[in-house]
């Protein structure tokens, strides 16, 4: 009779070789925290930043076990490696290890570096990598707590700034409330399934067989869920909480929230609709298009009238959702995770590339307002550069990568018969355009607001390297946007469903 | 691939390297980047002449084709090529290329670096447009194009150069996003159709019989999302709004890009897109087009009228004259699309003339109100000459080019619709009122002390003026072989719109030829007049066969 541990240990390793990314990033997290920072690096202490360059090393070797990762199923069905899982999960990363060079003391976004930033976003990051493997309503909700706790402090960081502070209560109060409504959900498809499973292939069958007298709890069930992952995706209404906390949030931090964990929550939103409720009887794609068009309408037209860029780019990250959510309404899931990662990838890098210039410019002591990047094609002509190819990115003007990444997204809903929601898409990401030319005008066509700065100052050696990196980068992926689609074409989303022709090839391909 | 394409696509690509090669000149450089621009222009023009000499003109097929997979599993294919109508647009942008970049040597005094590399820019993203045989191309650059002008005016523009320069890009990219909603729908109807996903052009077109069977509401709608793209961009009323700002705010050059060659972009659409794609919609839709295009003639010409601005009342005689093009194109018949795409050409040729001049005098003194001016005529003669020739070529006097296509329009118009072309008339009067109107308070009467003190033309103003001059007057002589040019692509669009139209004409044709003989009129053509009837509303029946414009068909009015 084997002792307890090692039953335990038995059972544990016949699934363990799915998370060793998390394990990874939840050990360092920990070790980071407490002995290594306190014991062995003593000398360390006066300069905490250099915990940044630890942590990229670590993030780096999340990535390549995560893509070493087997697929398969594990942990009693509440966890899945699949081509989606390992998709966003890179996005994740990516978004992180942006994050974390963000953040370097060169740039000067944040005033002090403790361990415990670089541990949170570490943190952070394993909830994010259980998100998009989460194949039960519980792992759902565990992982997204799990996330969302890390990021209420950080955007909290700045405890000296009252703004702050602000920023990361009313975060932390209205996530609460939507975590709350999310679980009750939950617990109410859990009841009307007779309290059997949360798994959700499983409650996608049992489902299909609830009595009529239980309808309400479904409909109430799910739409409660897609309230509470509306609101982690900041899609409108539930939107209020993102301005804010994008604004008060350290800069690195807004970029990193515009980013990886939208596409830990989109891959959440894929999964939860797109197996658990896929083919209900309950159509839930009323209510979700009517939040895809009013996130559209309601984030780029009051992207207009932001003074402030962080929160200009808030509300449009709102827009953006609104555009990726036409990728979950798609009846075909295949090709709506891959149409959904096509554009979250290009998201990712032309949105923290503008973040990048928006932090160096605060670091150089420059306000954050729109106004602040008059004559910016005089001061720094290549940061002004960088920055134009990533607002027409943003803005989707052909052929640059944004472009690619709308095209493949609207093509898909035209298909699935979404034209009315694609006309809207494309109308508001023309009134997109007004507002992303208008950071451009101020660059380029506006003299710099003092005589001075007419003169053309020298960069930061690595965050001009940083940013002609991400120019870099946005213009790569411009040269290989046509191609990205036949690429992602071969990865299996849900690895369950049989391996289908993707939607857009050719017969007798 | 030919030689005649490899050609082709340097011609077309040239500028965009040229332009990316200029960006590792030093900054300070202002003369390198002036002559580096214009001899980069002029060798694009000499590389495209070749290809007007190696045209096949009998044969109505794209020619000097070439395309390569681009994204196969999406069916986008880098597809270029072109017939006479895109050939005759695409030489006419080659040719106003340097004119362009010569005419700014003089009034862009700052960053000129960025100026120069974005005119470059668009002038390859121009040339793309007219060559494009692949819609997901076609709408690439057709919204590529839109970045380096709103550059070229936000930057190098006049005092309310922002509000235009946002203005000009908002309403194309309004437009035309709706055009990618049309597109989507046809590339998914022709899947449902045909099974293969395919974006080119040619398969589009193809889609015609397949679109004319949906139901009204579809081809409505498709028609007026390709309509309103297009219209945006000609500018037809009530979308020309940016127009008059764009021209007026834009340094010389842009407007001599803007009115030579950009509107020309939407005429271009309606021809190559619009009606050959949905022409059952675009037949279902006509009266109101007709509307709008002849309120553009006489509205445009009789705001005109009114200008104290030079250059606004040259961009209102725009809007007139593009009204006019688009009831040549509306005509559906093969006079009225000549006259029109002919007289896209002359518009091309004496419009930017007339930005030109304004600009001389621009540069001069500042200032472009008519009231400043007087008695130019007696300071500078070779101007005052020049300006002259282009103000006819604008107006339509015989022997300049103007005077053929506004002919050869108004011909074909009225075939189909003798009341518009009546009332077009007016815009015609109109016209030659308003620009001799302005050439008389600017050149003749007395001259003022500022006036006297401007100088006539230099070498480098004359020179950029010849050409236009020389093509004006040779358009205007011997017109012939641009209108060859265009004699087959325009046979085929027309029996692409209306299949109806040939038959009904050779019907007629036979008609007349048995009345001549004498035979009884009805006898001879009488069983293939059965044949045609179902179709036709075309040939009449009840005349006697006698008359040559049997041709006319009676539908919409």
């Amino acid at each position: 009779m084997p002792s307890f541990s090692a039953g335990l240990w038995e059972n544990l390793s016949h699934d363990i070789h799915y998370i060793w990314p998390h394990i990874l990033l939840m050990v360092a997290a920990t070790l980071m925290l407490w002995p290594l920072d306190s014991w062995l690096m003593p000398w360390t202490k006066a300069e905490k930043h250099k915990w940044a360059l630890p942590t990229l090393a670590i993030l780096v070797a999340t990535l390549g076990l995560t893509l070493a990762t087997p697929n398969g199923l594990g942990f009693s069905a509440m966890y899945k490696v699949d081509g989606l899982t390992k998709g966003f999960q890179v996005l994740c990363i990516l978004g992180s290890i942006f994050a974390v060079m963000l953040s370097q003391n060169v740039l000067g976004a944040l005033q002090e570096h403790t361990v415990e930033y670089y541990v949170l976003i570490l943190l952070g990051t394993s909830g994010m990598l259980f998100m998009c493997g989460a194949v039960d309503l519980v792992t759902v909700y565990f992982s997204i707590e799990l996330m969302a706790l890390c990021i209420y402090i950080l955007v909290a960081y700045l405890r000296h700034q009252g703004r702050s502070i602000e920023a990361g209560m009313k975060y932390f109060l209205l996530g609460a409330f939507s975590s709350g409504i999310l679980l009750y959900g939950i617990s109410l498809l859990f009841a009307a399934t007779g309290g059997v499973t949360t798994n959700l292939t499983e409650l996608n069958q049992k489902l299909a067989l609830v009595s009529a007298d239980k309808n309400l709890l479904v409909y109430s069930g799910v739409l409660m869920v897609l309230v509470g992952l509306c609101f982690k995706v900041a899609a409108v209404p539930f939107h209020m909480w993102a301005p804010d906390a994008y604004d008060g949030a350290p800069t690195p931090i807004t970029a990193w929230m515009a980013t990886a964990p939208k596409a830990a929550s989109l891959a959440v939103f894929l999964r939860v609709f797109d197996t658990g409720f896929h083919n209900l009887s309950y159509d839930w794609t009323a209510p979700l298009m009517v939040i895809s068009a009013a996130s559209m309408i309601l984030g780029n037209v009051a992207a207009i009238r932001q003074q402030s860029i962080k929160r200009l780019l808030a509300y449009s990250s709102i827009a953006h959702v609104g555009y990726m959510l036409l990728g979950v309404l798609s009846k075909d899931a295949q090709a709506g995770a891959q149409a959904v990662w096509l554009y979250m990838l290009s998201y990712l890098v032309m949105n923290t590339g503008a973040f990048a210039v928006v932090i160096y410019l605060q670091g150089k002591g420059e306000g954050e307002r729109i106004d602040d990047f008059r004559g910016m094609g005089k001061r720094h002509p290549l940061l002004a550069f960088a920055m134009l190819i990533f607002l027409l990115s943003l803005a989707g003007i052909p052929p640059l990568i944004g472009f690619f990444g709308k095209f493949y997204l609207f093509l898909l809903a035209v298909q699935q018969g979404f034209t009315t929601l694609v006309v809207i898409a494309l109308l508001t990401s023309a009134v997109s355009a007004y507002y992303y030319l208008e950071v451009v005008k101020q660059m380029y066509f506006k003299e710099p607001a003092t005589e001075d700065g007419a003169e053309c100052e020298p960069m930061d050696p690595y965050a001009k390297w940083l940013i002609t990196a991400a120019c870099t980068l946005v213009i790569i992926g411009t040269a290989f946007g046509p191609q990205l689609l036949k690429w992602t074409d071969d990865i299996r989303w849900f690895e369950k469903e049989a391996p289908k022709a993707a939607v857009f090839e050719l017969p007798g391909k | 691939m030919s030689g005649s394409t490899q050609l082709m696509l340097l011609a077309t690509f040239l500028p965009l390297l040229g332009g990316l090669g200029l960006l590792f000149v030093p900054n300070e450089k202002r003369e390198v980047f002036q002559k580096a621009s214009v001899a980069i222009m002029v060798a694009s023009f000499l590389l495209s002449v070749p290809l007007w000499f190696q045209y096949d003109r009998g044969s109505d097929a794209v020619q000097f084709a070439y395309q390569c997979a681009w994204m196969p599993s999406l069916g986008v294919k880098f597809s270029v090529g072109m017939d006479g109508i895109s050939l005759l647009l695409w030489l006419l942008t080659t040719f106003i290329g340097p004119i362009g970049a010569l005419c700014s040597w003089g009034n862009i005094d700052e960053r000129w670096k960025e100026y120069y590399v974005w005119l470059l820019v668009l002038q390859t993203a121009m040339l793309a447009v007219f060559i494009a045989q692949d819609m997901f191309l076609f709408y690439i650059v057709w919204e590529v194009m839109l970045v380096p002008m709103y550059f070229l005016i936000g930057i190098w523009g006049g005092p309310q150069k922002l509000y235009a320069a946002i203005k000009l890009f908002l309403y194309t990219l309004a437009g035309s996003v709706l055009m990618l909603v049309a597109i989507f729908a046809i590339y998914f109807l022709q899947h449902k159709t045909s099974g293969v996903y395919d974006f080119s052009l040619a398969g589009f077109q193809a889609m015609a019989p397949v679109i004319a069977q949906q139901t009204k509401t579809f081809q409505i709608l498709l028609a007026l999302a390709f309509f309103l793209a297009f219209a945006i961009k000609v500018p037809m009323f009530p979308f020309h709004t940016w127009l008059p700002d764009a021209h007026v705010q834009a340094p010389t050059a842009g407007s001599v890009i803007l009115a030579g060659i950009l509107l020309k972009m939407g005429t271009y659409g309606f021809v190559r897109f619009l009606l050959p794609i949905v022409p059952e919609g675009t037949k279902e839709l006509m009266p109101w087009f007709l509307a709008l295009a002849l309120i553009g003639v006489i509205y445009g010409a009789l705001v005109a009228m009114i200008q104290k601005d030079m250059k606004k009342l040259v961009a209102y005689s725009s809007v007139s004259h593009l009204g006019l093009c688009m009831l040549g194109i509306f005509a559906l018949n093969p006079w009225g699309m000549k006259g029109a795409l002919f007289q896209m050409l002359n518009h091309g040729i004496s419009t930017p003339g007339l930005f030109l001049a304004v600009g001389i005098v621009y540069e001069r003194r500042h200032t472009r109100q008519i009231a400043d001016y007087g008695g130019l005529s007696k300071t500078m003669p070779i101007y005052a000459t020049i300006f002259m020739l282009m103000t006819m070529s604008s107006i339509g006097l015989p022997l300049l080019n103007g005077f053929i296509g506004e002919a050869t329009i108004l011909m074909g118009t009225f075939q189909t619709w003798p009341w518009v072309a009546v009332a077009a008339t007016s815009g015609i009067i109109l016209g030659a009122a308003y620009m001799l109107w302005m050439y008389q308070r600017v050149m003749f009467g007395p001259i003022s002390e500022v006036n006297t003190k401007m100088e006539d033309l230099n070498l480098r103003e004359i020179t950029y003026f010849a050409p236009l001059l020389i093509t004006a007057v040779w358009i205007g002589l011997y017109p012939k072989p641009f209108m060859d040019i265009m004699d087959k692509p325009v046979a085929k669009l027309i029996q692409q719109v209306r299949p109806d139209f040939y038959r009904a004409e050779s019907l007629a044709m036979k008609q007349a030829e048995a009345a001549k003989v004498g035979m009884h009129a009805m006898e001879a053509p009488e069983g293939e007049g059965h044949q045609a009837k179902p179709e036709g509303h075309e040939a009449k029946p009840e005349g006697h066969g006698a008359e040559t414009g049997a041709a006319t068909p009676g539908g919409g009015h």
